[in-house]
């Protein structure tokens, strides 16, 4: 099975598990979790069960593509359902079935993690799961996000796409993982993450993006003083991924970490708040 | 008729069967388990005896997705003893018409009660309905649903989690309840679950539901399925398994394995133990041994193998049941294994371009120790100006001096290696290797890997190594007191709890002195507050001593502790060296309960007393106005034992020189003050006596320690 087609199996299986196929959000994002489908859906009342691929950059990550299991570009599938089924676990497996995994050749493990999104203030209790020691997925039950309690609690998967597809196609080097019928990942993706990879840790521009940093922070306040709460969010994701740049260049010291991510975490906490206002109002209109 | 009936009675009385619950979860964390197990035990024993409920067996057992109690021997029958609830009172209860009132009727039907049952008692705060309700008996499997809910709502974990709209707390979601008794299916409900007569085996995979109709039965199931149910046969199967693994593969397990907690952690990551070998790239053998272990357990939780001490390029790991394609699987895990040792190859490659270790200390001022204490290169320098003091009142050799000397400016330098970036932990312990790569003495290599301990109960082995552990951490204190940021309770963001405890261990491990006021002098060290007046210096310091004094209380003494009243004695005297202090607090602590020191603490109160009822205006006894034999006496044991008991404290025999003092001035005080009066009229004489009383107590309290503070004396006087 290719890459595309473990993408469409997925979307197939999640479908009928009534999740809605949403599509991976424009803005570079750290992870899934960042996508709006997952941080607003996560929160207040309504049920909520949505899918999609989210392509997830971590600039600290990059090995100028000679790590097989490390890249500072590659692809979340992101599951979350509110509220979580009792069956959830098996669901899961059920879904790496689908997908043609022989889990039963498989030493399978759901291992302790403790989830937690600093610059979100999100965190959730879980396991990361593995096979044959290797984690291909975060499975997470959220408790907080945007440091307010859930009122429901959601599931949230996290797939490791490559990873995955590396068991499937049974092939030890991501970049030889078949994409489609015609092209390997590495002819998509192997250029960019080496050049990525240099641009993250020599190129990078570090005083350009402090100033982008603070000036995404201002705007970001800016427009959450006028209640405009996509722009205002789309501007917390690019603060965070300017942090992750500064970082992966090292130019984030130990005492600025913390001061940083508070300030992203703030952000976080006042869009989230604003979301819930506003459901609150709809469903008080409603 | 009435003989059979008895009979029968006592039969159903003492008849008694075994109680089981199973509480079926998703997968709990590892280091929650033993903590779970304890507390399933313990909580379980505790709600049969809050219930009446007598048993002759409680044990406990858990795997990642079940926790089990087993009671034996659990009676068939709960004696619930005779009750008597107070009510409404008399006004509330009754009506004009002296009809009982809704509160009454409500009161009765919340604790199933009847009116006759009822009577009226009088009280100061007039009359109260009291509801009198007889011993009873009531079948225990009537009782069990709510001690079943009890038991599962008492257990606590660090982190509890939601799941449902129950509202339920565990440490991971609970997916099934199975409570047997009399192997009969025990119908209960916790939160939104309720319980069910059967098992779940065969894993995740492929779970399965197994009808259990009895306790026994119930073992044989697991049994069936490989499940080893008892935490403690699983460790021994694994860790006879791993050994044996590692013995066939030439070698024997890494120490480290067992004592750095691993087998603990893998023992509670599986409940159907299968063992599998693999190898990895002898290439790697390379890096140094704890990153090589950090790679292996850590991370990806498989054993290490070593043969002479030295790492093979071979691993144990422990699977959870017995996947298909083995050989598959011990390939993942080599390659995994391989490309993270192949990741840490490179971060070492790198590295080496950067050594010298010293040249890496260069790049410090580019790491933030704290904004307003500047950054690592700072601190390496405050070091440099703190280890002076400490060198001279260690009285180490210029040998040694130099030594640490170096070891102070290296101690932070691998914080910029991207070693310690990707192993945080490993802190300290690369920097020991980079030294030596950057040919540093092995006392300098180990001093940089031993500055960071205590850690768990790991010590620094070496002086050099205590001397730079302490100084790093009295830094650290010097620096955030100085801003005004201690700790409170129990918020320590900064670890100064953990500095201060940390100080106090290594101190008194190596026993060397620890010259307080001496190490605050150096004016390296308050660098960044020379801004600040005088007096907030001198405040810093003095709050410093002041916590560490404080911690004395829960410091890790060897038993028998110390009590409270013993410390507050010994910090009644001056001393400014942290070591002495414990060594007089030992020493007192050695005594207690003897006659020696019982003797030495009535001088010491009985001078004390009378000093503390008239001023003391004269500085020294004037032994020619000593005038009655008694007084004089004691002054001519005063100046014969002075040198001697002087000397005793000089060497600290702390014991020694306190029975001596007892010794020496117990009776002629007694008697002394049984025929002198000390505050006469004449003033020349009473200032005299005063100063004879002040020169005994100061002999042993400005040397030794402020007795009159122990309780022993006031106990004394009470009895």
């Amino acid at each position: 099975m290719d890459f595309q087609r473990l993408i469409r199996t997925l979307d197939t299986f999640w479908e009928q598990q009534g999740c809605l196929i949403v599509q991976p959000y424009d803005v570079e994002m750290g992870a899934g979790t960042f996508h709006p489908a997952t941080f607003f859906g996560a929160l207040g009342p309504q049920p909520w069960r949505a899918a999609y691929v989210q392509p997830s950059r971590r600039p600290a990550d990059g090995r100028y593509g000679e790590n097989p299991l490390r890249m500072q570009r590659y692809y979340q599938y992101q599951v979350i359902l509110k509220p979580t089924p009792d069956d959830v676990q098996s669901r899961y497996l059920e879904s790496l079935r689908a997908c043609t995994l022989k889990l039963d050749d498989h030493d399978v493990r759901f291992v302790q993690d403790d989830w937690e999104s600093p610059t979100l203030g999100a965190w959730g209790l879980g396991w990361e799961v593995w096979l044959d020691t290797l984690e291909v997925t975060q499975f997470t039950y959220f408790q907080q996000v945007g440091g307010l309690d859930l009122e429901h609690i959601s599931c949230e998967i996290t797939y490791g796409l490559e990873r995955i597809a590396m068991f499937i196609q049974e092939t030890e080097d991501v970049y030889r993982l078949a994409w489609g019928p015609k092209a390997r990942y590495g002819d998509l993706h192997l250029a960019a993450e080496r050049e990525g990879s240099t641009y993250n840790f020599h190129h990078a521009d570090i005083a350009f993006h402090q100033q982008l940093f603070a000036s995404h922070e201002r705007e970001a306040k800016r427009l959450l003083d006028e209640q405009l709460l996509m722009p205002a969010y789309e501007h917390l994701l690019k603060c965070s991924h300017t942090f992750n740049l500064l970082d992966a260049r090292g130019a984030v010291s130990q005492s600025d970490r913390p001061r940083l991510i508070l300030r992203i975490r703030a952000l976080a906490k006042r869009c989230a708040e604003l979301y819930l206002e506003r459901c609150h109002e709809n469903t008080k209109a409603g | 008729m009435k003989t059979p009936k008895q009979a029968k009675k006592i039969r159903t009385e003492l008849r008694t069967d075994d109680f089981l619950l199973e509480i079926g979860t998703e997968e709990l964390p590892a280091a929650y388990l033993p903590e779970l197990i304890r507390q399933l035990r313990e909580e379980g024993g505790t709600a049969f005896r809050d219930n009446h409920l007598t048993c002759a067996q409680v044990e406990s057992f858990g795997t990642p997705r079940r926790l089990v109690l087993v009671v034996r021997g659990l009676a068939a029958m709960q004696h619930k003893p005779a009750e008597k609830i107070r009510g409404p009172s008399q006004q509330m209860a009754y009506d004009a018409e002296g009809q009982p009132t809704k509160a009454l009727l409500g009161f009765l039907r919340s604790r199933s009660g009847t009116l006759a049952q009822t009577q009226l008692e009088p009280s100061d705060k007039g009359s109260y309905v009291y509801l009198l309700i007889p011993p009873r008996d009531v079948p225990t499997p009537a009782v069990l649903p709510q001690v079943v809910s009890e038991i599962v709502l008492s257990l606590r974990s660090p982190k509890t989690m939601r799941w449902d709209a129950s509202g339920g707390r565990f440490a991971r979601p609970i997916r099934w309840l199975l409570a047997l008794y009399e192997s009969r299916p025990i119908r209960c409900t916790v939160g939104r679950l309720a319980s069910g007569a059967a098992t779940w085996v065969d894993g995740p995979l492929h779970p399965r539901a197994v009808p259990i109709p009895s306790t026994a039965r119930y073992f044989a199931v697991l049994k069936t399925h490989r499940i080893m149910l008892d935490q403690e046969e699983r460790r021994l199967w694994i860790e006879r398994a791993v050994a044996h693994a590692a013995q066939q593969a030439g070698g024997s397990l890494a120490p480290e394995m067992l004592s750095h907690g691993l087998l603990d952690e893998v023992t509670f990551l599986v409940e159907r133990p299968t063992v599998l070998v693999g190898a990895f790239d002898p290439n790697h053998l390379a890096l140094p041994r704890e990153v090589l272990l950090a790679s292996m357990a850590k991370y990806q939780r498989v054993f290490a193998v070593e043969s002479a001490q030295t790492l093979l390029p071979t691993f144990a790991a422990v699977l959870d049941g017995s996947p298909k394609r083995p050989a598959h699987v011990r390939r993942v895990i080599e390659r995994i294994l391989n490309a993270r040792l192949a990741d840490s190859s490179a971060f070492l490659k790198e590295d080496r371009g950067h050594l010298p270790l010293e040249r890496m200390a260069s790049g410090l001022s580019g790491v933030t120790f704290h904004e307003r204490l500047g950054s690592m290169a700072d601190k390496t320098l405050r070091l440099r100006g703190l280890c002076e003091p400490l060198a001279d009142a260690w009285r180490l050799t210029d040998e040694e001096r130099s030594q640490l000397r170096r070891a102070c400016a290296l101690a932070k330098a691998d914080l910029v290696s991207t070693m310690v970036k990707e192993f945080p932990t490993l802190q300290g312990v690369i920097g020991k290797y980079y030294a030596r790569d950057s040919g540093e003495l092995s006392p300098v290599a180990e001093a940089i890997e031993e500055h960071y301990l205590p850690i768990g109960t790991r010590l620094p082995k070496t002086l050099i190594g205590g001397a730079l552990s302490i100084l790093d951490k009295y830094d650290t204190l010097t620096g955030y007191f100085g801003l005004g940021i201690e700790p409170t309770g129990d918020q320590d963001p900064f670890g100064l709890r953990r500095a201060a405890q940390g100080i106090m261990e290594v101190a008194w491990t190596i026993h060397r002195p620890l010259p307080l006021d001496q190490l605050l002098r150096v004016r390296g060290s308050l660098a960044p507050f020379l801004n600040a007046p005088p007096k907030t210096i001198a405040d810093v310091g003095l709050r410093i001593a002041r916590y560490l004094f404080e911690r004395l209380s829960t410091f890790a003494w060897p038993p028998p502790a110390p009590a409270a009243d013993c410390i507050a004695a010994v910090l009644a005297s001056p001393c400014d060296d942290l070591i002495d202090i414990m060594d007089r607090v030992v020493s007192l602590q050695r005594l207690s309960g003897q006659d020696g020191l019982l003797k030495a603490a009535k001088v010491v109160e009985r001078t004390h007393n009378i000093l503390k009822g008239a001023p003391l205006r004269q500085p020294q006894v004037d032994p020619s106005r000593l005038r009655e034999p008694l007084e004089r006496r004691l002054w001519d044991l005063y100046a014969a034992h002075q040198e001697e008991i002087g000397r005793l404290a000089q060497d600290r025999s702390y014991s020694e020189a306190t029975t001596r003092f007892g010794d020496v001035f117990f009776e002629p005080i007694h008697e002394f003050f049984e025929h002198v009066l000390v505050n006469v009229p004449e003033e020349s004489l009473q200032q005299n006596r005063l100063a004879l009383m002040k020169a005994i107590n100061a002999l042993y309290t400005e040397q030794i320690a402020d007795l009159s503070k122990l309780t022993i004396l006031h106990r004394g006087e009470t009895a």
